[in-house]
């Protein structure tokens, strides 16, 4: 009798997550074609109409590059974790926080050199995130609490925090009863560089390689892959396991709360609840798509940050906004079912 | 009353390209307590799986009771009241005593449950009540519900596997009462397997011995066998390959004192007053049936395992609080019984895992040279030649063979005065094997204190200069490599002592 398993390949496709991704992406538009017939829309006016209003012009561009920030930065943290096969589902939360610590040190500190100002608030926004992911990060290596829980819960925590914050102690008077802070002063604006495009997005960049360094050319990358490996193997050489994934979590975290800041400093000026939109979970299908690689999620990154300012657009036109969301999300589902099919196949076995 | 109720015939059954089970016979007589000796791979676990139905045989028939059978599967292994315990507890543990010794629908006794569970508590002295929830068992008590569900499913037959491998000495006795009460008084035919020669000549009354995948010796009666007729059975004839052994010893690199482990599991994974020394171009053989504390010893020499009482003593040096990267320091590697999930790690690269004993010394602070690790993987394919993919392909795209070449040969290369080498040949093919000894001897003649942990007494016989026992912990007798043989290593490896 013969039946069939499924086995790892031995020789996988360096191209194979990008080719996953071309799949997804092909599949996803597929499905938000057929989504949009059945809203009696023709897909490629659509399709074409997004195109246009998130990259068609400087302001749009910079609008979707300004998007994708974020994105690309909360998804980093998330890839630096999961080189030690850690993930976070709070990014959100630390996004939040981050822009909370930005505040917290504006309101309380006030340094006239506006450049070193806004280096130190950036700063905070990454501590602030670090601190987000503090406890899961503690009850991760004492005792050993899924982190997948923990990230996620605080979440609801932070949040819970921001709307505290927004209609409380830090509320705005002069917000007309709109739940948000006080706007932070232009002197700690982020410069744009060109069009709406924030200085933030060079700041995305340098993380970019910095990540990129930190995971693949550096000995606590290194240290990182060898622990998440196999938590015994890093104990045979030598390597504290349990302080790697606690300093890869408050990294994940730290590139998470930058992103909030970032937002603060150039997009929202206060804080809001309305500091994200869910880029944290976003950012978590970016990472996926791209198989943890920093350079793969700067580049879906962007392109995601296009895809969702081409959704906000076309609803002038009747069209839900949502399409957008369903294709991102088409666009994992799809890319992780074609990575599937590259990493494993399917072998007929003699039974037993 | 000898009535054979199960005949197993010519079984042969292989995994790929391993013959686990070749041209098998193999009975049992209704009401007997059956032994089934061999050492750790010698094809009993496969022999009962497939009288259990879990494993289908490629060849050879089973009859039973004088029938023959179209075909064991799990169903009809239930239907004929063949039943197993593993080694691995198959009990639900959030489930109640009662809701897991009642899920079986082959359950006999489902109105009268609380008789005939006061009854087997006794036979058992289980003290527990049946609503207790299985997680809340030790160790024991859920072998003795195991036994038990065998029962209250109506299995006349019962294969246990290693039965008192988690149990304490008293334990071990209560189950041997036990079980003689189920085979006088239900007439419960039962196979109690074991690679411990102590019980299986207490516990039953006829011994079956296998030894790689064949049956050495069927029906021999217990009362009348002897210790060093099992042994000589069971580890069969050693291989007379013997390296020269007339190497210059050096000083003593290695020293071992006083060292006790207790640890919490149970059971025999601890030490007890470990003592010994290991001199420049020595090769130490440690012997001993698996599980017998080598790898706890391993790991206390190694520095992965802190928390021990007594000393080691590394070229002179106290290392007892050192941890692993100072005695790397002092020149020790360790070759560790695991390779893939210790010795290497799992879905990372055949680069990064070459280089997990030297990684630092790639590194330019923070910077880890790609170049250096690259030309260091290359050093050691050349130097060893290990068949090797992508650097960057995972490691699991090893043959084994060559995954341990990559690990030795990390280990070697730098000529470490010290090495601890735990089955460093287990599961290689032949011609991996000799490489790897040659590179063990190799070693020795550079003059490295050599540890070996074997539980192949060809592979000790030919390569140590001593030989240490360890038996539950301690050592129970040293030998050196001229009075060494199959009968008194053997009798030492199973606790006996002459």
């Amino acid at each position: 009798m013969n039946k069939y398993i499924l086995s790892k390949k031995t020789v996988v496709n360096d191209l194979a997550t990008f080719y996953s991704f071309l799949i997804g992406l092909f599949i996803a538009f597929f499905i938000g074609s057929l989504i949009l017939l059945i809203q009696d829309q023709n897909p490629a006016n659509v399709f074409s109409l997004m195109l246009k209003l998130s990259v068609g012009s400087i302001n749009s561009l910079s609008s979707s590059l300004n998007k994708a920030i974020p994105l690309i930065l909360a998804g980093l943290g998330i890839s630096i974790m999961n080189s030690v096969k850690l993930w976070n589902i709070g990014a959100e939360g630390q996004i939040f926080l981050g822009a909370i610590a930005v505040n917290l040190i504006y309101i309380n500190i006030n340094i006239s050199n506006s450049s070193l100002f806004i280096v130190i608030l950036l700063a905070s926004g990454f501590i602030g995130g670090a601190v987000c992911i503090l406890f899961p990060a503690i009850t991760k290596v004492i005792f050993g609490v899924n982190e997948i829980i923990t990230t996620l819960l605080t979440n609801y925590i932070i949040i819970g925090l921001t709307i505290y914050l927004v209609n409380g102690p830090w509320k705005d008077p002069k917000s007309l009863n709109f739940p948000a802070a006080a706007y932070v002063g232009e002197e700690v604006y982020l410069p744009t560089i060109f069009g709406k495009l924030s200085s933030g997005f060079l700041v995305c960049i340098l993380f970019v390689i910095g990540a990129y360094y930190l995971k693949e050319k550096s000995v606590f990358g290194y240290e990182m892959r060898i622990a998440g490996g196999s938590a015994m193997t890093a104990i045979y050489a030598g390597i504290n396991a349990k302080q790697k994934a606690f300093y890869a979590m408050l990294i994940g975290g730290g590139f998470a709360g930058l992103a909030g800041a970032i937002e603060l400093l150039s997009q929202t000026h206060r804080v809001s609840t309305g500091i994200s939109q869910g880029f944290g979970y976003t950012a978590i299908i970016v990472a996926a798509i791209t198989g943890m690689r920093p350079v793969g999620i700067f580049l879906v990154g962007c392109l995601f940050g296009a895809l969702t300012i081409g959704g906000a657009v076309i609803q002038t036109i009747g069209v839900s906004s949502y399409i957008a969301e369903i294709i991102q999300a088409s666009t994992l589902i799809g890319a992780l079912i074609a990575q599937f099919f590259f990493t494993y196949e399917i072998k007929g076995v003699q039974d037993g | 009353m000898n009535h054979k109720i199960l005949e197993a015939k010519n079984i042969s059954k292989s995994f790929g390209k391993i013959q686990a089970l070749d041209d098998v016979n193999f009975h049992l007589y209704k009401g007997k307590i059956h032994g089934l000796l061999g050492e750790n791979g010698a094809g009993k676990s496969s022999l009962m799986n497939i009288l259990s139905g879990i494993y289908q045989p490629e060849k050879g028939s089973i009859i039973f009771d004088g029938d023959k059978q179209k075909k064991i599967n799990p169903e009809s292994a239930a239907r004929l009241g063949i039943g197993m315990v593993h080694q691995e507890f198959r009990l639900i543990e959030n489930f109640s005593i009662k809701d897991n010794l009642t899920l079986s629908k082959a359950n006999i006794y489902i109105d009268d449950f609380e008789d005939a569970f006061k009854k087997y508590s006794e036979i058992f002295s289980l003290t527990v009540n049946q609503n207790t929830l299985i997680s809340e068992l030790s160790v024991g008590e859920k072998q003795k519900i195991e036994i038990i569900k065998l029962i209250f499913n109506n299995n006349n037959i019962m294969l246990l596997d290693e039965p008192t491998a988690v149990l304490t000495p008293q334990e071990t006795n209560q189950l041997k009462n036990s079980l003689e009460t189920l085979s006088n008084e239900d007439e419960k035919t039962i196979v109690f397997i074991t690679h411990k020669l102590k019980e299986i000549k207490e516990f039953t009354e006829t011994i079956f011995v296998m030894k790689n995948g064949q049956m050495v010796a069927e029906d021999l009666e217990t009362a009348s066998v002897s210790d060093k007729d099992l042994i000589t059975l069971m580890m069969g004839e050693i291989n007379t390959a013997v390296v020269e052994k007339n190497n210059e010893k050096g000083e003593v690199k290695l020293e071992v004192e006083n060292i006790s482990l207790e640890t919490d599991a149970g059971g025999f994974n601890n030490l007890n007053d470990i003592n010994l020394s290991i001199k420049a171009g020595e090769i130490l053989g440690i012997a001993g049936v698996s599980g017998n504390g080598q790898v706890e010893l391993a790991n206390i020499v190694s520095g992965i395992q802190s928390n021990f009482d007594g000393k080691i003593t590394i070229k002179g040096q106290d290392v007892t609080e050192k941890g692993v990267r100072a005695r790397k320091k002092l020149n020790l590697s360790y070759i560790p019984e695991n390779r893939l999930g210790v010795g290497l790690a799992p879905g990372v690269s055949i680069l990064d895992n070459s280089v997990v004993r030297e990684y630092f010394s790639a590194s330019y602070g923070p910077h880890l040279s790609k170049n250096k690790m690259v030309n260091y993987l290359n050093l050691l394919v050349k130097e060893f030649s290990i068949k090797t993919g992508e650097p960057k392909a995972e490691i699991s795209t090893l043959s084994g063979g060559n995954m341990q070449k990559l690990l030795m040969g990390r280990e070697l290369i730098s000529n470490p005065e010290v090495i601890v080498a735990a089955q460093p040949t287990r599961g290689l093919d032949v011609s991996a094997v000799e490489t790897l000894h040659e590179l063990i001897v190799d070693q020795r003649n550079k003059g490295s204190a050599i540890m070996l942990i074997s539980e192949d007494l060809d592979e000790l016989f030919k390569l140590s200069d001593r030989i240490i026992v360890l038996y539950e912990g301690k050592i129970i007798k040293e030998f050196e490599i001229n009075e060494a043989n199959t009968n008194n290593v053997g009798l030492a490896m199973a606790g006996v002592i002459e």
